[in-house]
């Protein structure tokens, strides 16, 4: 382990680097593990063999997309809406992406979109805050999310481990661990009076796509509908 | 373990998605500007989309479901963990369904 040696002569994309970004990600990789067992438990339920749910924590990385496509595979929906619904629900990695822009741009093509692969709100919310401290090194974005890649696969793994014990996992209610997830995520996306419209949009929209039968469909609508709202609810410009 | 055939092509195409949405922001800001509507549409995508994952079951009226739900919303307001309120809802689907 690297001490935290301010670097003499500036470094872009250093093992060091990538050490400081590691150990600082500790934490936030300590309190993912339990999410990654909630995700293999719920991919599981749905049929999922431990295999398929490691494979696409490792691709997909994204814990509300992955619930999101679960959910879209199992209720049948076809790839068009659960392909929609995962952009929609990663847009903001654009936003994130975007901030990155003039700190990450320094390293190598592969060394950034690497680092852009294992990226997450924590681990960025982490980096930025590094860099906006002092932090030059890029790779400290990289370390802090690798830092968080890795407890995901794990707790995946275990999850849909102790998933495939239970033989009845609707007597548990582990068929509803999804749609929980669901609404407990939106309840903490509720921050400013200014998630009300959109909120109202989407469930009116959701509603009306299933309700017309168009299975599978119902979060595309919702999420359409309320980035139309907030789009229109926005000041033009700054 | 098992692996369904049938899943690559779901996995590839999420896995496009996923990756296209982290690199896109990095590569488009050589061309776009980030405008206030634009940066409100994104912050608002997640929360609806998720919404609309819950709406389904939601209109399905079922006891379980619907006490499950109810249960979920109330803890996360109060503690303000989604693991817990998560959790919390899934015990309560299991109670009312064991009664």
């Amino acid at each position: 382990m690297a001490p935290a040696r301010p670097p003499q002569a500036r470094e872009i994309f250093s093992r060091a680097g990538f050490w400081r970004g590691f150990m600082a990600a500790q934490p936030i990789a300590f309190g993912l593990i339990a999410y990654a067992v909630a995700f293999g438990l719920l991919a599981s339920a749905a049929g999922w063999s431990a295999l398929e749910a490691v494979l696409m924590s490792a691709t997909v990385f994204s814990g509300s997309a992955q619930v999101a496509s679960v959910g879209g595979w199992a209720s049948g929906a076809g790839i068009g809406a659960v392909v929609v619904t995962v952009l929609m629900l990663n847009s903001r990695y654009t936003l994130l992406g975007a901030a990155l822009r003039p700190w990450l741009g320094q390293a190598s093509t592969v060394q950034a979109y690497a680092s852009l692969h294992v990226m997450g709100d924590a681990n960025w919310a982490l980096s930025m805050r590094a860099h906006a401290a002092g932090e030059s090194d890029a790779a400290f974005l990289f370390g802090s999310g690798l830092a968080t890649f890795l407890p995901w696969i794990c707790g995946t793994l275990v999850g849909a481990a102790i998933g495939d014990v239970f033989a009845r996992p609707e007597a548990l209610g582990l068929d509803f661990l999804l749609v929980a997830f669901c609404a407990a995520m939106a309840v903490g996306m509720v921050k400013t009076d200014s998630d009300l419209k959109p909120l109202l949009a989407a469930v009116i929209a959701a509603a009306a796509v299933h309700l017309a039968g168009f299975t599978g469909w119902s979060a595309v609508a919702a999420g359409l509908a309320g980035m139309a709202t907030a789009w229109f609810s926005a000041e033009p410009t700054s | 373990m098992s692996f369904r055939p049938e899943l690559i092509a779901w996995l590839a195409a999420l896995t496009l998605a996923s990756f296209a949405c982290r690199a896109a922001g990095f590569w488009l800001m050589r061309f776009v500007t980030m405008t206030p509507r634009l940066a409100a549409a994104q912050r608002a995508a997640p929360l609806c989309v998720m919404v609309g994952l819950v709406v389904p079951t939601a209109l399905q009226g079922r006891l379980a479901e619907s006490v499950g739900l109810a249960v979920v919303v109330l803890i996360a307001r109060l503690t303000g963990s989604d693991l817990s309120a998560a959790l919390a809802g899934v015990a309560a689907v299991a109670l009312v369904r064991a009664l």
